[in-house]
């Protein structure tokens, strides 16, 4: 085999050996997370360690602690389901009710206790007409 | 009146690309050329069509028509003219018809300027820009049509207005300036399927497309760094990077498209690489379609939020359609792009690009990989996975530090084969300066981080190896002048496309500064009364007063923070703000809360602060700061790419 040829085997043996070890990023829980839905966790008796979760703010339910601002209790609902959230620091600005949220964390005796709480981006920004009269 | 000549230029558009479409069919029975300058006709008709009505929907933002859905959606009596206009492309419908109209110029200029010196390509160009113009049409026709009136029961006083977060200005050119790059694609895959159709893959074919890349390239670069730019400063959490898929839509065909501008020069000087170039043209549009579809589809869980109407089916439909017909003729016409040329030496010029193509590829697969895999997990198993910023920041870390070291590395190389001499002799002194820089923070850093040490060495190496290059010619040139500046403007002029080549590699070693700054970052939030002080990060952060005030369109909590550095001396006042948009409305679910940042923003770092919360019967301000070293390199490497592309895109005087 030619030095070129070499070359050619070898980084072909690369690219296999990384497409193998994409195809095997669900193992390891670093680089990736489970998506839950609202129902499947209303049932969960189990604690989880390692959550990610979508869904909306239930209207009313934002509880922020008197004496500190940043510590919040919420629940995040999917159709007729629900489920608690703690979140400890600075909430995004859209963070409101019925805002679609997405939260990260730990999930135990049916609360969950989020590390990272995202808000949709606002970079599409659409809603219902807000000053109108009916005819 | 003028909103209903918009929709008639829209429909008119219809017909006439469906006229376009029949010419082109009569052309083929006939094969009489007078159907095919039809045809040609029928698209730049079809362009003047969009055009009027994209100036139509201007019109109509402008003049606050709120009978109009779109524009009682996006913009209010209140909302400033600047941003009426940005409204075009703040919703669905309108960036749809801002991307034909888009396309539509770029369409005008192909046609006048690239095919008519290379006629061959006419008849697959019309072809395919039917097709894709068809697509288009009906979408704004019949899915998302921005003149659609509101619902006749109804009367708006006033719009919706524009969300406070999207007016701003970076803002509203990022979208634009991003779009111009997307839909400029659309050419460079219509260029490379009707050469490889044709069979005209020539050398001036080359020469064009490399050209319309290197537009195209830099309208994508700015419109991502822009969008970074946005993010850090107006967002608040104090990143410009969060790899969320409609990000890694952007970056994908930019990879892409940066391999293509570099194997296709391989192209250009020994013929080489036909196949490749081909796949790599086309596969930047296709992934420019992938991304609209991610974006537009909500298959993908994205804190960017979606729209209403779910255009998903349509661009899975359409892109599904590309992609057959691009493997199709790419299948074949396999054999005519057979080149017979083969690469002598891995250590050449063209075995750098090689490397750096491979080395592209394998980050946009990686990317697309991680992007896609939720969808692919839950239809495989049913098990929905979210891939996170670990595994983009895990995998392409190490993928991003070999390409900065090949950055150096291919201009050391000669094309064909390098000797060992002359290797020796090109290398000894980036790999050098590379080995002292590695050194030296070897030895001064506290907390020692491999990636971080690569990355320095990485950044040492390509900056002395380009400077070095720079030096080389600058060399020849002052042997025939004395004066400095004269002989570098001559050397900078002498070589655009080189020298510009070599700009945009600089500024991307300045990104890589930038992002070893991140591994440096840190930050605290808590809560301040005023005349309390906090200590962090060798500062001292002193609360002087939190105010308010009403102003026209919020309300606002004023902080006043003072940074005092370790010599006790002060740095900069800091004044983040907490705003309350729409806080007149009784309802407080429509009054909208936004933090104003406030940044002292330094060469080496940024004090990043943001307001986060008022307890106003505690009078106690929460607060959140942040320390990111270095993340101006980030700018500065960007406007840097931006200048030296355009430096290597401008025509030669010289050769013309």
């Amino acid at each position: 085999m030619n030095k070129v040829s070499t070359s050619i085997f070898l980084v072909f043996i690369l690219i296999v050996g990384w497409i193998v070890y994409l195809t095997n990023i669900k193992q390891d829980d670093s680089l990736t997370m489970r998506y839950y839905s609202v129902q499947e966790l209303v049932n969960k008796q189990s604690d989880i360690s390692n959550i990610k979760l979508g869904g909306n703010i239930k209207p009313n339910s934002i509880e922020i602690s008197e004496d500190d601002q940043l510590e919040a209790y919420f629940y995040v609902y999917q159709n007729q389901d629900s489920v608690k959230v703690y979140y400890y620091g600075i909430r995004p600005d859209l963070f409101t009710d019925d805002a679609e949220v997405v939260v990260s964390g730990s999930f135990s005796n049916n609360l969950i206790t989020a590390k990272e709480l995202q808000t949709k981006c606002a970079s599409r920004y659409e809603g219902d007409l807000k000053n109108v009269e009916k005819i | 009146m003028i909103s209903q000549i918009g929709s008639i230029a829209i429909s008119l558009a219809g017909g006439l690309i469906f006229s376009s479409f029949i010419f082109l069919c009569f052309y083929k029975i006939r094969n009489d050329k007078n159907y095919l300058d039809i045809s040609e006709r029928s698209i730049i008709a079809t362009c003047f069509c969009i055009f009027l009505a994209f100036f139509c929907l201007l019109n109509e933002l402008l003049i606050s028509n709120f009978n109009l859905q779109y524009v009682a959606q996006y913009t209010s009596y209140e909302t400033p003219t600047f941003y009426k206009v940005t409204a075009l492309w703040a919703g669905q419908a309108g960036s749809l018809l801002f991307w034909s109209f888009i396309t539509s110029l770029f369409t005008i200029i192909y046609i006048f300027k690239t095919l008519k010196v290379m006629e061959n390509l006419k008849f697959n160009s019309y072809f395919i820009l039917t097709f894709i113009f068809s697509f288009f049409i009906i979408l704004s026709s019949f899915i998302a049509n921005p003149f659609e009136p509101v619902s006749s029961d109804i009367v708006v006083q006033n719009g919706n207005g524009l969300n406070p977060l999207l007016q701003n200005f970076f803002m509203a050119i990022h979208p634009p300036i991003l779009y111009v790059g997307f839909t400029g694609s659309t050419i460079i895959f219509v260029m490379a399927m009707a050469a490889s159709i044709s069979k005209n893959v020539s050398f001036d074919w080359v020469r064009s497309i490399r050209r319309w890349s290197l537009i195209v390239w830099t309208f994508l670069s700015a419109g991502i760094i822009l969008g970074g730019y946005w993010a850090y400063n107006e967002l608040g959490w104090g990143g410009y990077w969060a790899w969320d898929p409609v990000e890694n839509s952007s970056l994908m065909p930019w990879l892409t498209l940066t391999a293509f501008i570099h194997s296709s020069m391989i192209q250009e000087k020994r013929g080489m690489l036909k196949k490749w170039n081909i796949l790599l043209a086309t596969s930047t549009y296709l992934l420019v379609v992938l991304g609209t579809f991610i974006t537009r589809s909500g298959v993908i869980s994205s804190v960017h939020s979606f729209t209403a109407e779910n255009l998903g089916p349509l661009f899975f439909s359409f892109l599904s359609i590309l992609i057959l017909y691009t493997l199709f003729w790419f299948l074949r016409r396999k054999s005519y792009l057979e080149t017979d040329d083969k690469i002598d030496s891995f250590t050449s010029r063209e075995g750098g690009f090689l490397y750096n193509n491979l080395i592209l590829i394998l980050m946009c697969f990686t990317i697309m990989w991680g992007t896609l895999f939720p969808i692919l997990s839950e239809a495989w198993d049913g098990e929905k996975i979210y891939v996170g910023q670990s595994y983009f920041n895990q995998l392409n870390v190490p993928i991003g530090l070999v390409l900065l070291f090949l950055m150096g590395i291919g201009p050391l190389l000669s094309w064909k084969s390098t000797s060992y001499k002359v290797l020796r002799k090109n290398f000894i002194l980036p790999m050098s300066i590379s080995f002292v820089a590695g050194l030296v923070y070897f030895i001064f850093s506290v907390d020692y981080n491999i990636y971080v040490l690569v990355a320095i060495m990485g950044v040492a190496f390509t900056l002395s190896s380009i400077l070095g290059e720079y030096y080389k010619s600058l060399k020849k040139f002052r042997k025939r002048n004395s004066n400095i500046f004269i002989s570098t403007y001559k050397m900078f002029m002498s070589n655009r496309h080189q020298n510009g080549g070599y700009l945009v590699h600089i500024g991307i070693v300045l990104l890589f500064v930038g992002f070893i700054g991140r591994a440096f970052e840190s930050e605290k939030e808590f809560s301040l009364s005023p005349g309390e002080q906090i200590y962090f990060n060798n500062y001292i952060f002193k609360l002087n007063s939190i105010k308010s005030e009403a102003r026209d369109n919020h309300y606002a909590f004023m902080s006043d923070i003072d940074v005092i550095d370790d010599k006790n001396e002060l740095l900069t006042n800091l004044k983040p703000e907490k705003r309350i948009y729409f806080y007149w409305n009784s309802d407080p679910e429509k009054r909208q809360p936004h933090s104003e940042l406030d940044i002292h923003s330094t060469i080496q770092k940024d004090v990043y602060s943001i307001f986060s919360a008022y307890d106003a019967e505690k009078n106690l301000g929460y607060f959140k700061i942040m320390i990111n070293p270095l993340v101006n390199w980030v700018w500065i490497g960007g406007i840097l790419m931006v200048i030296g592309s355009l430096f290597a895109f401008w025509p030669n005087r010289l050769r013309r």
